[in-house]
């Protein structure tokens, strides 16, 4: 199990897997190899609600850095999420469309979305943010939010 | 179909979260059930009465099968049926019952668009239905 970053605001306990890379818009990255498994964070799950809909591109899709992958239908939201990575799909998870609740329930775990096949993920991950620095990123914006709130 | 016997009344317990859209789904159709389909079969017992411990609706909870709608996760409706003494003869939770109609997306939450209007209507039609059922087993759906 991955390690984690931890922080409280309010009522909720929000977590960051050490293990993996992330994309400004909270879509996580982890490498295996030659493939990168992405998924969505903990943070962005929280804050959109509980998932009922997910539309991923099918496998064979070529994607570029930043385009959309999948679209995610919460209680509150639709979320278009783009890529973290530049890559060929290789395999969607096969649970997540009968249970989209697997994103929140295990965000980091079994509810990951897709593997995408990347062959040069050290130079790609030159645009993602590691795990500390999202970690610092979303706990300034949810401290700032909290503040406005007050 | 009313065959003559009578009938175990049910008690319908629906989510008390105000501000959001799921929870005013399941009052939605906790009232379409209890006013228009089923009203000489169910009973409404406001989960607020719960939480508060009225002993008049913990009475009425712990005398008959109740169905519970949950507008979230944390599914207060049920966990206080249980607590109160209660058996859920049937847990509903909106999120799901949305997923088998995602034609009616709601939205709204003082008032409902027409996809929640028309899921809150859906959602009293499942529950009417699971209602037969558990009226035709032997034991009216008290079964706990």
């Amino acid at each position: 199990m991955a390690e984690m970053l931890r922080f409280n605001i309010d009522k909720f306990t929000f977590q960051v897997a050490t293990d993996r890379w992330y994309s400004n818009e909270g879509v996580w990255a982890k490498w295996e190899g030659m493939h990168v498994v992405i998924g969505l964070s903990d943070y962005v799950q929280q804050r959109s609600g509980d998932v009922a809909f997910v539309e991923l591109k099918p496998a064979g899709s070529l994607l570029n850095q930043g385009e959309e992958v999948a679209v995610i239908e919460t209680i509150k939201v639709n979320i278009s999420l783009p890529s973290p990575v530049s890559g060929r799909v290789v395999s969607l998870n096969p649970e997540i469309e009968k249970a989209p609740e697997l994103i929140n329930q295990d965000p980091y775990g079994t509810g990951w979305l897709a593997m995408i096949s990347v062959p040069d993920f050290p130079i790609q991950a030159q645009h993602l943010l590691d795990a500390q620095t999202y970690y610092e990123k979303i706990k300034r914006e949810a401290e700032q939010e909290t503040r406005n709130n007050e | 179909m009313n065959n003559g016997s009578k009938k175990q009344r049910v008690v319908i317990v629906p989510c008390s979260g105000i501000g959001k859209t799921y929870g005013t789904v399941s009052r939605e159709a906790a009232y379409i059930l209890v006013e228009d389909i089923r009203p000489d079969e169910t009973q409404l017992v406001a989960l607020s009465k719960l939480v508060m411990g009225d002993e008049e609706a913990k009475a009425i909870v712990s005398s008959h099968p109740s169905i519970t709608i949950d507008g979230c996760k944390l599914a207060c409706a049920t966990k206080m049926v249980q607590e109160s003494g209660g058996k859920v003869a049937k847990d509903y939770a909106v999120l799901e019952v949305y997923r088998q109609y995602r034609q009616y997306k709601p939205q709204g939450i003082a008032e409902l668009n027409e996809g929640g209007k028309l899921l809150a209507q859906a959602l009293a039609n499942d529950i009417a239905k699971e209602m037969d059922r558990l009226q035709s087993e032997p034991d009216g759906g008290d079964n706990g």
